[in-house]
């Protein structure tokens, strides 16, 4: 690399909108022209510097980190912005370019123009060298400014805003002389170099360094267009009608340290002065002074032993030496392992810190669960972070944590999901402070859909073309490879040979993938001892009350920037919920840590897939796997939970697994060595664990080398990566004898597999909620009931096949009723048996806060009639009364045998559009007139389609029974009835599509679950059958499939040859399709 | 027996409607704005109606409501009528549905719904209409806006009231008590009770002329006689209603089944006839027509006349008018294209502009713009046509320049320059553009320095001198 010229001045696509490629394009591009360093500025932001750093860093390049800082410069009134560029010199400056835009950032709304101050900018300045800026910097605008040229002469105007000369003095001033630079850039522009000239005055007069930058927006010339249809998005103009918004050539490209020279080739002291302020700005991301908050001890500890303390507390309870479970003195062992290492790499503080939140939300109730690599922790367990047994369950701590890696440990943690997990969230705010913590941000992207609106609104297509364009962007999650974007334009009615459409398709590539707005992590949550605002900018995010950084949760784990994921898990607020109901409903309380996990009925219940509604193991790839896998203790559920995933599927283990597990094959560990390794799992690698231990038994890796293999072959895979470890990989092994074809097929394993595997760890902790909900759905099916319907939406069905399913495993289930109904659902005695009763929060329209007043005022007395209702709860509107009366809600109001009773649902509409009519004073405690209304009762099908349009839950028959006899005129099977049908028969069925599913390991293939009043069937389609029967399939409730019957393993599905739509009228669906 | 007298006053003192709804005309045409304000009816449709009875409603898009008061006495019963009604259409080849009824809204709701010809006795509204759904009950007969009709009619659908039959045995107490006056109106359309007034279609001001000529016209001059009338009648016509027109067309039917037209834009409305004549002349003498003239058809697009308060201290400006006149007199000599005011476009297109048609603006208060500049301007003019140059480069950089046309010649060593500028754009269109522009000094054979503007054209190679500096 030659050291002849350094850009200073680059901005990348992170500027949202103002630049053009990724900052590792940029690092590219420094490379291919022979550039020792760069640095970046981004509009307001480091949004990027984080990926520039890692880039550059692989590189070996210098990557200077810098902003171009919205600065005001006018009046109260009269706003005059300009971009001040500033680079970091020092990680003081680092830390004031972060304070100074998360003051500017969070003072206004998000995606609200923000702008420092003239002496915000002067109070952040140490460590930062200010340069003049291009032609919207502060220099450019006095320039242009009406009196600048006056102001030369005449000593009285002396504003900064307008003369330059006292612009560049107050910089100087500000900034320290040595601190400002004027910059020169040229773009082969009339006007720029009018600008060059009045700076390389000024540069003189005061004595300033010139220095020469290329303000580079794009590595290519090429992606100025990509930056004019950028321009047009922020300007909200076609590229027709920008006119002198876009770029007047493409000369902001990166260029090579030979063309700035030519360049400038009149100012050699302004290249020259490049390669000296690169060596000036010392400052690196790696000097970022991050450090994790101290967990605050008394005098008597320190953090390592108020740690092993409270470890050795929770151990004692955890390891209580009960049938089954590790003796204390053997978890012991490990627990000081681990303590040990945790005290050298000083993370105490962070154990301490996540076991505060738990400990947080055990207080107040709240259900918490670690999850990931965590559970691979005796510490964890002990402190009561995660609820899987690592010693137990002979867990890799190496998973999880060690000293090679030289990264934080990841610590999930799975709440309720909802107010609970907020409530948690504001703790971690109150309890760090405001810029102690934030959330991580989530950069959106240009895909498929929003590029082709975007791209093509900007090129001035048509709104129905667009629309077509982007309903062709595949939504179901099997994605065509053979379906490329030209097929996309063409099946469009688009002529690719059209100019202007073959430009939409190259700007369309062009933007995939370049950064869009910033978005918030759904869980990510980061903490800092100290101020977090000094280590990355922080600004508000769209939900009141949260603050995000500016980088993501990959930019963060790069940074060494610890977070803690507070997940929103749906099955744990229904555990939580079920187990509330069951302590008021059933008079028991059940807690989860006691709950037997050898259960019979739990696992006769998993064994036959009868799963809707449970954690993990509902969809219907499990279900079709269950009825084979037969589990019978914990463990196979740990199993079951890693199997169905795209990496056992892609990698082929799944049948092999199955037909070991059912003795049709014998378990075959690839080489003796690995028989303890793969005992448990019949041979086949499933988890990471077990990959991590492969390495360090076959090749003698330890177990941050095994770890560091698991990383190269994860996500982002690199090739030159891939190769190194792999021969790292196969001389460990032909150390340890095994070579040839042994060897070859254990790294063949390996690599197919490691790219979606599975932590055992992880496994164990899901398998831990999926065992907890079969086994509340088992024994209290009300409760559990109850609980997942006030949680929708979740899982992978509707609230109506959930119903209809509990209804099968005997659950009454009673109608909503404003006399019964609480907000939500709730369980009811009748008759000595528990019933579910439906909740007000299933009236479709009924605002929560007219039906938590309905059940507020019926506190106070039963309501005497509809008018009463009305006249009691006036926060009840007349189109929640009428929803009210439709789903039959209204029934049971007043006294059934008064005259002010009700029989049916169409007089209480008739009553209820009465009452809902504004009757005045006078008239308002009238009691209401007695008579029956003129009106009919609704029929059983108008009843069903008011139930389902209403609520979408119907608790009366299934509405399939009710055409049961046409269906059995077309010889259509029950759902029930199918496993009794041989295999390979030829059967037709029929039902109510519950689910449309096109996974995107099934090769195109797609599954439908449909459902009658016995159960469910499933079917299978061909891609072909699927290209042929598209709208049929996609756009009809209730289906016909007829095709040959598949009963193996008490596995039962169909194959398609026929689909047909069945016209039964009920006017709404209820199929989660799943894209 | 029954007295005779109620019975006669039932059958001949009840008024009667005829409803006229034409099948498949379509009003796809008209603008949907101005559907909402002028109903759709085909000229062929009002043709017919006005053969029955001068009282017409144009009820709806292809609807007519006949008044047929009185016709009785024509014809031997209303049925007749209809059938007479009936045998003008199938002459007219009208496809049509007629209905006759006492109520007119009941009759449009008969034609529209029910089809045929049908005769509704007075007193069995009611149970004519019984089994029409109520969805076709239409708001705008009974002045309800829709949004609130269709809340009406979700509501009766959720009480299990699907047809006018079922809405009609409703207590009218209890549907006022429910749905209020409106859901009674609809109620009442629903029963064929309306019984509203009609509302008679008025005879709109007529904007269009035309003659047909004996004799085929080959000159102009006899042609401005023809002219001259049709305009007369046309500015009367605007005059009567207080209107002018800014734009006018004239359509020319020529002979062999060609056709000419022009449309003359003023700028400002105006109904003065005998401008228009020269204008159109003007027009006409640019661009001749290539046949004989059988047919001319004048019409325009009325609006209100121009309205201007002279100010004391403001300077005349010409009569727009006669500017027009002038303009157009200019144009036929120069070229339509030719003639107007330059306005820059906002493109970095050098000399990127479009001729603007004159007309005269009155200065607004407050836009007057400062045009003291105290920066040093330079003067630049530039060559019309460019002047195509040879020049020569070394690495890029021009070192020697010729060029000539019939006008001017210059050629020498480049002593001086700056550039290159460089303009690149439009890249998304066929018509992008990519420039390097030099400002450059040539020393001529008299030793004298002139700096002048010149380009490398990228996509052809080729070099021009744009212009001079002052």
């Amino acid at each position: 690399m030659t050291d002849e010229y350094v850009e200073l001045h680059a901005r990348s696509a992170f500027s949202f909108l103002e630049g053009a490629c990724v900052p590792e394009e940029l690092v590219s591009a420094c490379l291919r022209m022979d550039s020792s360093a760069m640095a970046l500025l981004d509009r307001d932001g480091v949004y990027s510097a984080a990926r520039f750093h890692m880039a550059a860093k692989k590189c070996g390049l210098r990557a200077h980190i810098g902003a171009e800082l919205t600065v005001d410069f006018g009046t109260a009134g009269n706003p005059i912005h300009v971009s001040v560029p500033l680079l970091v010199k020092t990680r003081k400056g680092y830390q004031n370019l972060c304070r100074l835009i998360t003051l500017i950032k969070m003072r206004v709304p998000k995606n609200t123009p923000c702008a420092a101050t003239p002496d915000e900018l002067a109070e952040y300045a140490e460590g930062l060298i200010c340069l003049t800026g291009d032609r919207r910097g502060p220099l450019a605008h006095a320039l242009h400014s009406s009196t600048w040229h006056e102001s030369l002469h005449n000593p009285l105007i002396r504003r900064r805003d307008a003369d330059p000369i006292v612009l560049v003095e107050w910089l100087l001033e500000t900034f320290g002389r040595g601190n400002v630079y004027a910059e020169l850039q040229r773009h082969l522009i009339r006007e720029e170099e009018w600008r060059n000239q009045a700076t390389v005055d000024i540069a003189s007069k005061l004595k300033v360094s010139l220095l020469a930058t290329n303000g580079a927006c794009y590595s290519t010339r090429d992606q100025r267009q990509v930056l004019d249809v950028f321009t047009c998005l922020r300007n909200h103009v076609r590229l027709d009608e920008a006119g002198r918004l876009l770029a007047r050539n493409s000369e902001r490209n990166f260029k090579t340290p030979a063309v700035m020279k030519k360049l400038f080739a009149d100012l050699p002291q302004a290249i020259a002065n490049t390669i000296e302020l690169s060596s000036c700005l010392t400052f690196a991301l790696d000097d970022l002074g991050y450090e994790f908050p101290r967990y605050p001890v008394d005098n008597s500890h320190t953090m390592d032993s108020f740690l092993r303390k409270q470890t050795y507390e929770g151990a004692r309870g955890r390891y209580d030496g009960r049938i089954g479970r590790p003796s204390y003195e053997r978890a012991l062992e490990q627990i000081d392992r681990e303590l040990a290492l945790i005290t050298k790499l000083k993370l105490a503080g962070y154990f301490l810190i996540v076991w505060d939140i738990v400990e947080f939300c055990r207080k107040q109730g709240i259900l918490v669960q670690g999850r990931g690599s965590a559970a691979n922790s005796a510490v964890c367990y002990s402190l009561g972070i995660t609820a899987v047994d690592p010693v137990g369950m002979e867990l890799l701590f190496e998973r999880f944590l060690s000293e090679e890696r030289g990264e934080w440990p990841d610590i999930d943690l799975d709440l309720p999901s909802g107010d609970r997990r907020e409530r948690v969230i504001q703790y971690v705010y109150e309890t760090y402070g405001k810029a102690g913590a934030a959330m991580t941000a989530n950069v959106i992207t240009y895909r498929g859909r929003s590029a082709v609106r975007e791209v093509g609104k900007v090129m001035d297509f048509d709104e129905p073309t667009l629309a077509k364009l982007s309903s062709l962007v595949s939504g179901w999650e099997w994605k065509d490879p053979n379906y490329k974007a030209e097929h996309q334009f063409r099946d469009a009615g688009l002529d690719l040979n059209s100019p202007r459409i073959s430009k939409f398709l190259e700007l369309y590539k062009l933007v995939q993938d370049l950064p869009r707005h910033l978005g918030q992590h759904s869980g990510g949550l980061v903490v800092c001892q100290g101020q977090l605002d000094s280590v990355v900018p922080l600004e508000p995010a769209s939900m009141p009350g949260r603050v995000v950084i500016q980088w993501d949760k990959e930019d963060c784990a790069d940074m060494g920037i610890v977070k803690v994921d507070l997940l929103g898990l749906g099955m744990m607020a229904v555990l939580e919920d079920s187990l509330e109901l069951i302590r008021d409903a059933y008079g028991e309380n059940v807690e989860l840590a006691h709950i037997p996990y050898d259960d019979a009925e739990v696992y006769a219940g998993l064994q036959k897939a009868d799963t809707i509604g449970l954690f993990q193991v509902e969809s219907r790839a499990q279900m079709s796997c269950l009825p084979r896998m037969r589990p019978v203790k914990f463990y196979d559920l740990v199993v079951q939970v890693a199997i169905i995933r795209p990496g056992p599927i892609v990698g082929n283990m799944v049948n092999p697994y199955i037909r070991r597990r059912m003795g049709r094959e014998t378990p075959d560990p690839l080489h003796p060595l690995l028989e303890p390794v793969l005992k448990r799992t019949l041979g086949i690698p499933l988890f990471q664990e077990q990959l991590l231990r492969i390495a360090m038994t076959c090749a003698g890796f330890t177990g941050g080398e095994a770890e560091e293999l698991r990383r190269a072959l994860g996500f982002k895979r690199s090739v030159q990566r891939m190769k190194e470890i792999e021969i790292k990989l196969r001389t460990g092994m032909e150390r340890t004898g095994i070579t040839g074809k042994t060897q070859d097929m254990i790294v063949q394993s390996i690599s197919s597999f490691a790219l979606y595997g599975f932590p055992e760890s992880h496994a164990a902790s899901f398998a831990l909620i999926a065992y907890a909900s079969a086994y509340l759905k088992c024994h209290y099916l009300a409760a559990f009931t109850a609980a997942i319907l006030n949680n929708q939406p979740m899982g992978f069905y509707s609230p109506f096949t959930l119903v209809k399913d509990a209804q099968r495993h005997g659950l009454k289930v009673l109608p909503v009723d404003v006399t019964r109904s609480d907000w939500p659902c709730t369980i009811e005695k009748v008759d000595n048996a528990l019933c579910l009763r439906l909740g007000l929060n299933y009236v479709k329209g009924l605002r929560e806060l007219a039906g938590q007043a309905i059940v507020r005022e019926r506190t106070a007395g039963p309501f005497l009639g509809i008018q009463n209702l009305s006249y009691r709860v006036p926060e009840l509107r007349k189109n929640e009364v009428r929803a009210l009366a439709s789903v039959g809600a209204l029934n049971h109001i007043g006294d059934a045998s008064s005259s002010t009773g009700f029989s049916h649902r169409r007089d209480a509409l008739w009553k209820a559009e009465h009452a809902s009519r504004e009757a005045g004073e006078l008239y308002r405690e009238l009691p209401e007139d007695g008579h029956q209304s003129p009106l009919n009762r609704m029929t059983l099908d108008e009843r069903i389609n008011a139930d389902l349009r209403g609520t979408g839950i119907t608790v009366g028959r299934h509405p399939i029974a009710h055409h049961r006899a046409e269906l059995d005129d077309l010889n259509v099977i029950r759902a029930v009835d199918l496993a009794r049908v041989a295999d390979g028969s030829y059967v037709r069925v029929a039902g109510w599509v519950i689910v449309r599913q096109r996974p995107g390991t099934a090769k195109g293939f797609m599954f439908i679950s449909m459902e009658d009043e016995t159960g469910v069937s499933n079917a299978i389609v061909t891609p072909d059958m699927f290209d042929r029967n598209r709208i049929t399939i996609t756009q009809n409730p209730f289906l016909l499939i007829e095709g040959i019957l598949q009963n193996q393993d008490g596995v039962v599905s169909i194959r398609a040859r026929r689909i047909q739509a069945l016209e039964f009228h009920v006017g709404t669906s209820v199929s989660h399709d799943f894209h | 027996m029954a007295p005779l007298y109620p019975l006669l006053f039932t059958i001949y003192f009840r008024l009667m409607f005829a409803c006229l709804f034409e099948i498949g005309s379509s009003s796809n045409a008209v603008n949907k704005e101005a559907q909402s304000v002028e109903r759709f009816v085909s000229v062929a449709l009002l043709d017919l109606a006005y053969c029955f009875s001068p009282f017409i409603e144009e009820s709806a898009d292809n609807t007519l409501v006949l008044d047929l008061n009185g016709y009785e006495l024509l014809f031997d019963s209303y049925r007749d009528i209809a059938a007479g009604i009936a045998a003008r259409a199938a002459h007219a080849e009208l496809k049509l549905n007629i209905a006759i009824a006492n109520d007119p809204d009941t009759a449009i709701l008969v034609a529209r719904h029910i089809g045929g010809i049908v005769f509704v006795a007075p007193g069995e509204e009611e149970a004519q209409l019984t089994d029409l759904p109520t969805v076709v009950l239409d708001p705008a007969l009974v002045k309800i806006n829709s949004a609130k009709a269709i809340e009406i009619i979700e509501t009766l659908s959720l009480w299990g009231i699907n047809n006018c039959g079922q809405f009609a045995v409703l207590p009218e107490i209890g549907v006022i008590e429910r749905l209020g006056q409106d859901g009674l109106r609809l109620q009442r359309l629903a029963k064929g009770t309306n019984n509203r007034a009609l509302v008679p279609r008025k005879l709109k001001p007529k904007f269009e002329y035309s003659i047909q000529l004996e004799h085929h016209l080959k000159e102009l001059e006899p042609l401005s006689f023809v002219l001259a009338r049709l305009l007369n009648e046309l500015c009367a016509s605007l005059d009567a209603v207080a209107l002018a027109t800014n734009e006018l067309y004239l359509y020319l039917k020529l002979e062999k089944e060609k056709e000419y037209t022009k449309t003359l834009n003023l700028p400002s409305p105006t109904r003065e006839s005998r401008t228009f004549i020269k204008l159109l002349l003007l027009a006409l003498e640019t661009d001749p027509p290539e046949e004989p003239i059988t047919e001319v058809h004048i019409g325009c697009n009325p609006t209100r006349p121009r309205v201007t308060q002279y100010g004391l201290f403001q300077p005349l400006a010409p009569e727009p008018d006669k500017l027009e006149m002038t303009l157009a007199r200019i144009g036929n000599l120069v070229g339509k294209g030719n003639i107007g005011a330059a306005e820059l476009l906002d493109t970095h297109r050098p000399d990127a502009f479009s001729v603007r048609h004159f007309a005269v603006r009155s200065r607004r208060k407050g836009s007057k713009k400062r045009l003291i500049n105290k920066q040093p301007l330079i003067g630049f003019r530039r060559f019309r046509p460019l002047l195509q140059a040879e020049v020569q480069t070394l690495n890029g950089r021009p070192l020697r320049i010729t060029a000539h046309d019939s006008l001017r010649k210059l050629s020498g060593r480049i002593v001086n320059l700056a550039g290159p500028w460089r303009t690149t754009g439009d890249w998304w269109s066929g018509d992008n553009w990519s420039r390097d522009e030099w400002d450059v000094s040539i020393k001529d054979s008299s030793g004298s320095e002139t700096l002048y503007r010149i380009f490398h054209e990228r996509s052809s190679d080729k070099w021009y001198v744009e212009g001079v500096y002052d």
